[in-house]
């Protein structure tokens, strides 16, 4: 294959489930590409849809200064990696029942989930099952064989907390380091897992989840957690300037942040901008 | 989607097209400690794989002069590498219509069952179709091989943690 041919044209490295590719013998369409609005930041996001098995994805790219790549005959600048990884389309319909349930009226879902900036939504319609997942986030009302929702905080709070609970586990079984408080023993012994914390676990989970929620959502999830109140914009002072810091500032220094990384630190830049261009 | 048209952006849908999933041919890739500022053909057969070498304890190559380490990075189970590219707009994709599907008169019953009833495909869509694939591509590093620590083995593991966060939990 020589993808020399391509001359200008743009190339995309991508990595999707390798399911995709088998189940593509069934398909002749419905792979889907569409912009849709991020469930945190409230701009708008790429995501895959796949018509056919009905199934979300959501893009995210590894950016790192200083790369490129060869793709067989060819030179890519930029060495992005694109990630398509499956992704819980109630996070995105949380989105939507949150702004609706302001109005505190039960609502049919085809009313709710409606976007002039991102009219692509409707294909969250599509998903099969959708009644069974908003029982997790909403009251509903059945009058004449259809449905009405209302968003429920309370159900919602429940619902993210048995997610942290599920990315605790997973956590612990890809042996993530979740804490800062790096040990000069774990450079020889290498378990430093092993003293990683369950709040230290459950503050990153926290973490991770907070960046398909809302800051409001997140700040009410991490009362319901219990996480101590951290400051999470400022970065790890390095230690060796502490006699220089205020008191305050020390006091900071001492919180530890290393669970408020957000998933963006696997992919090391903030992305948006770039997921924009594909 | 680098279109300069904004609401079109907003509004446009690119149909990934599933047929070239299963026909990519396998793609060499490495993935430079370097930005090269353009995107286009480069006769990188001729000049960079001649010169890679296996050293006492990895890959070593030079390009621009400087010296490279790497070694190859498998990708976790369950992944495909892709490299996709946009079609030109007017573009007729070798069989889209009639070379698949036709043949077997049960499958095409259960695409027309499957396909919802509105159009998922409108006149102003892009498409983009994967040229090749991969399960495999070679990391460079300057001067030394990229460590366990570099920042795109921590992207690799992205996937099987992104699972336990977007999977369904049970209810009460």
């Amino acid at each position: 294959m020589d993808c020399g041919n391509g001359a200008r044209a743009r190339q995309h490295v991508f990595l999707l489930p390798e399911y995709l590719k088998d189940a593509s013998k069934k398909m002749k369409s419905g792979l889907i590409f569409v912009k849709l609005v991020n469930p945190c930041s409230g701009e708008g996001t790429i995501y895959l849809f796949n018509m056919c098995q009905q199934q979300l994805f959501e893009i995210k790219v590894f950016k790192e200064k200083h790369h490129s790549w060869f793709i067989n005959q060819s030179v890519q600048s930029g060495g992005l990696l694109h990630f398509a990884t499956p992704m819980d389309p109630l996070f995105l319909l949380l989105h939507y029942l949150r702004k609706t349930g302001k109005e505190g009226k039960f609502q049919p879902l085809n009313q709710v989930v409606v976007d002039d900036m991102f009219p692509n939504c409707i294909l969250l319609l599509k998903l099969p099952d959708l009644e069974k997942l908003l029982r997790h986030v909403t009251e509903e009302k059945e009058i004449d064989k259809k449905k009405y929702y209302k968003y429920s905080k309370e159900k919602t709070i429940k619902w993210l907390e048995k997610k942290v609970h599920q990315t605790v586990s997973a956590l612990k079984t890809n042996n993530i380091n979740v804490s800062a408080r790096v040990q000069a023993n774990a450079f020889f012994s290498g378990d430093q897992v092993s003293s990683d914390k369950e709040e230290d676990y459950i503050r990153y989970a926290h973490g991770l989840i907070s960046d398909y929620i809302p800051k409001e959502l997140s700040d009410d999830l991490a009362k319901y957690l219990k996480l101590p109140e951290t400051s999470a914009s400022l970065p790890n002072p390095p230690s060796k300037k502490n006699s220089k810091m205020t008191a305050a500032q020390k006091a900071l220094a001492k919180v530890d942040k290393s669970g408020m990384k957000s998933i963006d630190s696997f992919f090391a830049t903030k992305n948006k901008k770039k997921i924009g261009e594909i | 989607m680098e279109s300069s048209d904004e609401v079109a952006v907003e509004k446009c849908r690119v149909h990934l097209r599933p047929g070239t999933l299963r026909d990519a041919a396998c793609a060499t890739l490495h993935l430079l400690p370097c930005e090269v500022q353009v995107n286009g053909p480069a006769p990188v057969e001729r000049f960079f794989t001649p010169a890679i070498r296996q050293g006492p304890d990895g890959l070593e190559v030079s390009f621009r002069g400087r010296r490279l380490r790497g070694e190859e990075v498998v990708l976790p189970p369950g992944l495909v590498g892709y490299v996709t590219v946009m079609e030109e707009k007017g573009e007729v994709p070798v069989g889209k219509d009639f070379s698949e599907g036709s043949s077997n008169e049960d499958e095409r019953e259960e695409l027309e069952l499957a396909e919802p009833p509105e159009a998922l495909e409108r006149d102003f869509d892009q498409f983009i179709g994967a040229a090749a694939s991969f399960s495999r591509f070679t990391l460079w590093g300057l001067e030394t091989i990229p460590g366990p620590d570099a920042k795109v083995r921590g992207a690799l593991t992205w996937p099987s943690l992104a699972a336990a966060i977007h999977a369904q939990v049970p209810e009460d």
